[in-house]
């Protein structure tokens, strides 16, 4: 008896609920439509940004971008992500709570499209702009993110080949008397932001490697080697060999373990890790093994992102090299591009742009803006 | 049936097979198989560098199981140990990196939050009486909030070797004239006796299973099981602290947010070595052989090229083994 | 009969809504043996929890050598001598024999245990005893029995001055209940005071000096034992005479039909060669020693475990058992010995237990019809005359006997034609046992057929129309009611083949 009064109570609620939300939208389409122009005068609105993630220092120095330039246009924010960058369920209810505060724009970093559809339908319906960060939202419905304030990251990871291949890795090849394999350590294959750096950085080495009259092959992880532009995706015979691989699980150990054995192969002369954990990983696989290193006998490491391992790696130079984004400048922009989105002003794609830092640049004003620890 | 009436065999029987437990026997022989296989198979496996790291990935596992199996002997489980262990490193991190302080105060404080976790959980299995999957699940979740929190939801990095505060990471491996040894693994070693004796020799040891063996029996022997309980999961926070300390000197940065899974890396280790998911039986070196079978499949593994989701199948098909096993040996009683 | 070791006045304790002990006495000398009978709920654990300390009395003096005590846990208890040996073994599956036997008081070296000290004193113990038990041998593997000689073992050793054995036989065979009353008797030569609890009324008789029976937590009386008859303390006990005569004559009319024909039967080590057949309306009879195959029997026929050769026939037909489900399609209803493990989900409302083997008749669609099923159930407490608050009650929360009037119930709603009793009455009091007694008469009435599992030799004489007595896995006897006595079933019972 007891419960079915409960359950009677709470179908009541419910309902009740339903009505007053759509009586509130109502009310909220009314004021959009209405009074756009005065609101953007008063300035103070609020803005909800999901991110991917919240814990590693990449997002955090994110977040720092983003609560500057909030301070300064004089708006509020709230930046949430989950704790990890598997939690796609946690990331669709962060997103739905923010649309529930009905802010006056979104900032939004997908972790999986397909999975915040109705909640990106449901912005859109509600009038609320959203803009994209970091990886943006990739494959969503023409017309749902205004604009996109990210890292090209297939530029980026062509950066990181295009620059290695000046440094060492050019010379190298051509100087190889027999073939020679080059590593590629991604996270995952199912995040946009690492395939395209992934993607970029094999793309790029195959065009340098044939510029210079040489062959290349891809073999590894089935994604990136359906998806990369190499043609000779099964023989092992180029003159140089690509070897993408990804671990069944994002732990240390695992890509520590992955790293090894790319450490152990004897044409190994490269290793490329296109994120914050791919690089810490190569340093935790190195640690026994210490192969990384200038000098032909040694292998060539090329990371990404940056933290205190993998800046101390690059400035020891056991790495090359490495890529960091501008996360300070991408949240900017990215606070920026809401604000003006949510006042009517028309907005478009920026590209928060990338440098290559090695351990002779690294201390410069520019670049070391962007490093974190 | 007639024929398995006879009690036990000539193998059974064996004095030395007797001492050391048949399954013990039976997964050092999986394990020298296992490595048999690899060797074949990878020359790279064969390396000395790849033994030594091995090891280095095995030690927070094998810590974490041995102290989980203190819990496990009980008849509960402790669920925290993963989150805790992470969440350990990184208060213990933080602060050796934001006071400045020396960094065997960081270890100290990984040990006191293990500790802690151990007196929450024991708390509210021994004291309270809460089912240990539900109230470790909670303080799982705890930690992995509690632990970002505290460490300023950012990841963190223990001092890097060759740092004033480095030595650390020389407590599980020295660098001799450019050769690693893996020192880590006579630790680990000179724990599991320790362990082993307390658990087999000692008051405090032979409690613990006679509550997991039946807990009213030992109450009514007049022993003070909520004390005794409340150990078992001490013993097991004790433990998280000590792993946090030797994942910190093996790994490159903590994240705040993971460690979720890694218990069961460490609890699967202590089935496949014999300690029974019902309590009462288990021992500790057969802990440490079981996560050394966890470590060379998820280090071997890779090294024969296999998919990586080949890799998850494959432990989990060993994991079901076990429990099978354990099971099996149960009904035959 | 020495000097007055324990005397326990005017105890009186009460739960909140009970008035669990009203001013209870017992008086217990040295070199005595003391029965302390009653139903089950009669206040008999109860009054013994007070004792050792678990429960704290409200009124009341206990006198102990001369002194007043006042135990707070059962540790205490014991250092002061006073043990009980309990029902529910407490045994430590996992650790050895002497590690039991010395539990919370380990021979120690240092800080070390020493195992070789305590099985040493533990071998010497035995021999005193004149147990046949290797120290060293794991708890869980030795049988029922050993591990209950084990717990009085343990009880000897802590020096008692007083031990109290709460039902010790219950799961004794009888050479193993000659070996502990050879035991119980040598402790009262050495003057210990020794309290006896138990249902087994012949028991009484052979071991006990006096006895003290009570009543709903009340105290009803002490009386001599050898001063008195089974019936004098069956009367105090339910305060009414109950019919305890054998049974004459069969009630099976000589043309009944067979329902159920088993014909050689093997399964395992414990069943070989059994053949019988059960008529329409007939109490069947299984008798024989703890271990003669007799349960494995009823479990063979059930299909719980594997059949090796052997037809089993209904009504005729022959049947192909492969599973309980099959043997529930086919009308038959098994309760288990062992009720708690098998027979009932203890945790699950009277509703639910009864209706568990026949839910397919109580869907709404994907729904469980509640309403139904508390229909059916309410139907079953009335005609089995469950005691229950309501079908909504936690079984749990029931006596033993009425727990078994649920199993009933179960196999009652699934329409079984025969049933299968392993057991009915173990741990049920007398007033429960009558009244399940009762029941199997109206349900025989009404047409169904039964085996009754029996290791007490007056349920069997009382109750059977025809009696199979089976010894080591064969059956040894079947005589009709007429011809069945303690000695035949006896004989029948120890006659080994080979």
């Amino acid at each position: 008896m007891k419960r079915k009064v409960i359950s009677a109570l709470l179908c009541v609620a419910l309902v009740g609920t339903m009505l007053v939300g759509c009586g509130s939208k109502k009310a909220d389409e009314s004021s959009n439509g209405g009074d756009a122009a005065g609101e953007a005068a008063t300035g103070g609105e609020k803005i909800e940004i999901v991110s991917k993630g919240f814990q590693h220092q990449y997002w955090q120095a994110v977040k720092k971008g983003a609560d500057q330039k909030a301070e300064e246009l004089g708006v509020t924010i709230n930046f949430v992500g989950p704790n990890s960058e598997s939690d796609i369920a946690d990331q669709v209810q962060m997103f739905q709570s923010a649309i529930n505060q009905k802010p006056a724009a979104l900032g939004l970093a997908a972790l999986d499209t397909d999975a915040l559809l109705d909640a990106i339908s449901q912005a859109q319906s509600a009038n609320i702009p959203i803009i994209g960060f970091d990886s943006g939202v990739p494959g969503a419905p023409d017309g749902a993110i205004l604009a996109n304030a990210s890292t090209d990251n297939y530029a980026a990871g062509e950066m990181a080949a295009e620059e290695g291949y000046k440094a060492a890795l050019g010379d190298r090849i051509k100087n190889a008397d027999g073939p020679v394999r080059v590593g590629v350590m991604a996270q995952d294959a199912t995040a946009e932001s690492i395939i395209n750096r992934g993607l970029g950085f094999i793309d790029k080495l195959g065009e340098l490697v044939e510029a210079d009259g040489k062959t290349i092959s891809i073999t590894g992880n089935e994604k990136y080697v359906g998806d990369s532009g190499i043609e000779d995706k099964k023989s092992e015979e180029g003159d140089v060999i690509v070897e993408v691989v990804v671990p069944s699980q994002v732990t240390n150990e695992l890509s520590a373990v992955d790293c090894q054995t790319l450490l152990n192969k004897k044409d190994i002369i490269c290793i490329y890790g296109s994120n914050q954990h791919s690089g810490e990983a190569m340093i935790t696989g190195n640690a026994n093994l210490d192969k990384f290193g200038e000098g032909d006998d040694k292998v060539i490491g090329i990371a990404f992102d940056s933290g205190e391992n993998i800046k101390k790696a690059v400035k020891d130079k056991v790495f090359i090299g490495a890529i960091t984004q501008a996360p300070v400048s991408m949240g900017e922009t990215l606070v920026d591009l809401c604000v003006k989105a949510a006042r009517g002003e028309s907005v478009s794609d920026v590209d928060t742009g990338c440098q290559w830092y090695t351990s002779d640049n690294m201390d410069s004003e520019e670049i070391s803006q962007n490093l974190y620890d | 049936m007639e024929k398995n009436v006879k009690k036990g065999n000539a193998f059974t029987n064996n004095p030395v097979v007797k001492m050391i437990g048949t399954q013990k026997i039976v997964v050092l022989g999986v394990i020298i198989l296992l490595a048999i296989f690899f060797s074949i198979l990878s020359p790279a496996f064969r390396q000395y560098s790849t033994v030594v790291s091995i090891f280095d990935y095995s030690y927070y596992v094998s810590l974490m199981a041995i102290g989980v199996t203190f819990a496990l002997i009980t008849g509960g489980v402790d669920l925290s140990i993963g989150t805790g262990t992470i969440a350990a490193g990184l208060v213990g991190g933080y602060v050796v990196g934001h006071f400045d302080l020396p960094v065997a105060v960081g270890m100290l404080v990984c040990i006191a939050f293990g500790l802690f976790l151990g007196v929450f959980n024991a708390i509210s299995v021994a004291v309270l009486g809460l089912p240990p999957f539900i109230a470790t699940l909670g303080s799982m979740m705890v930690a992995r909030g509690l632990g970002s929190i505290m460490a300023g939801a950012s990841s963190i990095t223990w001092p890097q070797a060759g740092t004033p505060n480095g030595w650390f990471r020389s407590i599980f491996k020295i660098n001799v004239g450019g050769n690693m040894i893996p020192i880590g693994f006579i630790i680990v070693i000179a724990i599991v006796i320790i362990m082993s004796i307390i658990l087999n020799k000692t008051r405090p040891g032979r409690y613990i299973i006679a509550i997991g063996s039946n807990k009213e029996a030992t109450r009514l022997s007049g022993i003070n099981v909520v004390k005794w309980h409340s150990l078992a999961y001490l013993i097991s926070g004790f433990f998280t602290g000590l792993a946090a300390i030797a994942y910190a000197a093996t790994f490159q940065a903590v994240v705040p947010g993971t460690g979720a899974g890694l218990e069961l890396d460490a609890i699967a280790g202590a089935i496949i070595g014999g300690t029974s998911m019902t309590g009462g039986a288990g021992t500790v070196g057969g802990t440490l052989l079981g996560v050394f079978v966890m470590s060379l499949l998820k280090t071997g593994l890779p090294f024969i090229g296999l998919q990586a989701n080949w890799q998850q199948i494959i432990t989990g098909i060993v994991l079901l083994i076990a429990v099978f096993v354990d099971i099996l040996k149960n009904t035959k009683k | 009969m020495g000097e007055v070791i324990l005397t326990m006045k005017g105890i009186d304790k009460s739960f909140p809504g009970v008035h669990a002990l009203d001013h209870v006495e017992l008086e217990v000398k040295k070199g005595e043996v003391h029965a302390l009978m009653g139903e089950n709920g009669a206040g008999k654990s109860t009054l013994m929890k007070v004792l050792t300390g678990i429960y704290k009395k409200d009124e009341g003096t206990i006198t102990y050598e001369g002194k007043e005590v006042e135990f707070t846990n059962p540790k205490e208890a014991q250092e002061a001598g006073v043990m009980i040996v309990h029902q529910e073994l407490n045994m430590l599956s996992h650790l050895t024999v002497a590690q039991n036997i010395f539990i919370g008081r380990e021979k120690m070296s240092g800080k070390i245990i020493n195992d070789s000290q305590m099985n040493k004193a533990a071998r010497e113990l035995f021999d005193k005893l004149n147990i046949d038990i290797d120290p060293t041998e794991q708890m869980g593997n030795l049988t029922v029995g050993k591990q209950q000689m084990c717990e009085i073992a343990k009880a000897i050793s802590h020096e008692s001055k007083v031990i109290v054995f709460d039902e010790p036989t219950a799961a004794l065979t009888e050479s193993e209940i000659e070996e502990l009353f050879k035991i119980i008797r040598d402790l009262r030569e050495k003057q210990l005071g020794i309290v006896y609890i138990s249902h087994r009324m012949d028991e009484i008789k052979v071991i006990t000096n006096r006895v003290t029976v009570m009543r709903d937590g009340g105290y009803v009386g002490t009386i001599d034992t050898e001063t008195s008859t089974k019936e004098d303390i069956i009367n105090m006990m339910v305060g009414r005479v109950i019919y305890e005569d054998p049974k004459t004559a069969s009630n099976v009319p000589s043309g009944a039909p067979v329902v159920l024909e088993v014909k050689d039967l093997n399964a395992g080590k414990m069943v070989k060669n059994v053949s019988f057949k059960l008529h329409k309306g007939e109490i069947l009879g299984f008798s024989g020693l703890m271990g003669a195959g007799r349960t494995e029997t009823a479990r063979a026929i059930f299909g719980a475990d594997p059949i090796d050769s052997g037809e089993i026939f209904i009504n005729g037909k022959k049947v192909n058992i492969k599973s309980p489900s099959d043997a529930v399609q086919n009308g038959i209803g098994y309760l288990s010995e062992d009720r708690k493990r098998f027979g009932i989900a203890v945790e699950k409302t009277v509703a639910e237990n009864s209706t568990m083997a026949s839910l397919d008749h109580f869907m709404k669609g994907i729904f469980i019809d509640k309403k139904k099923e508390a229909d059916v159930a309410k139907k079953y407490v009335e005609q089995l005359k469950t005691k229950t608050p309501s079908v909504e009650q936690l079984v749990v929360n029931l006596s033993g006997g009425n727990q078994q009037k649920v199993v009933i119930a179960k196999w009652l709603v699934r329409d079984c034609e025969i049933l299968i009793f392993d057991e009915p009455t173990r741990g049920i009091d007398v007033g429960a046992k009558s009244e399940i007694y009762h029941l199997m008469n109206e349900l025989v009435k009404m047409g169904k057929s039964i085996i009754m599992i029996s290791s007490e030799m007056t349920e069997i004489l009382r109750m059977s129309d025809r009696v199979v007595v089976m010894c080591e896995g064969r059956k040894t006897g079947e005589m009709s009611i007429e011809e069945a006595s303690q000695e035949t079933i006896m004989h029948a019972a120890t006659r080994r083949e080979g």
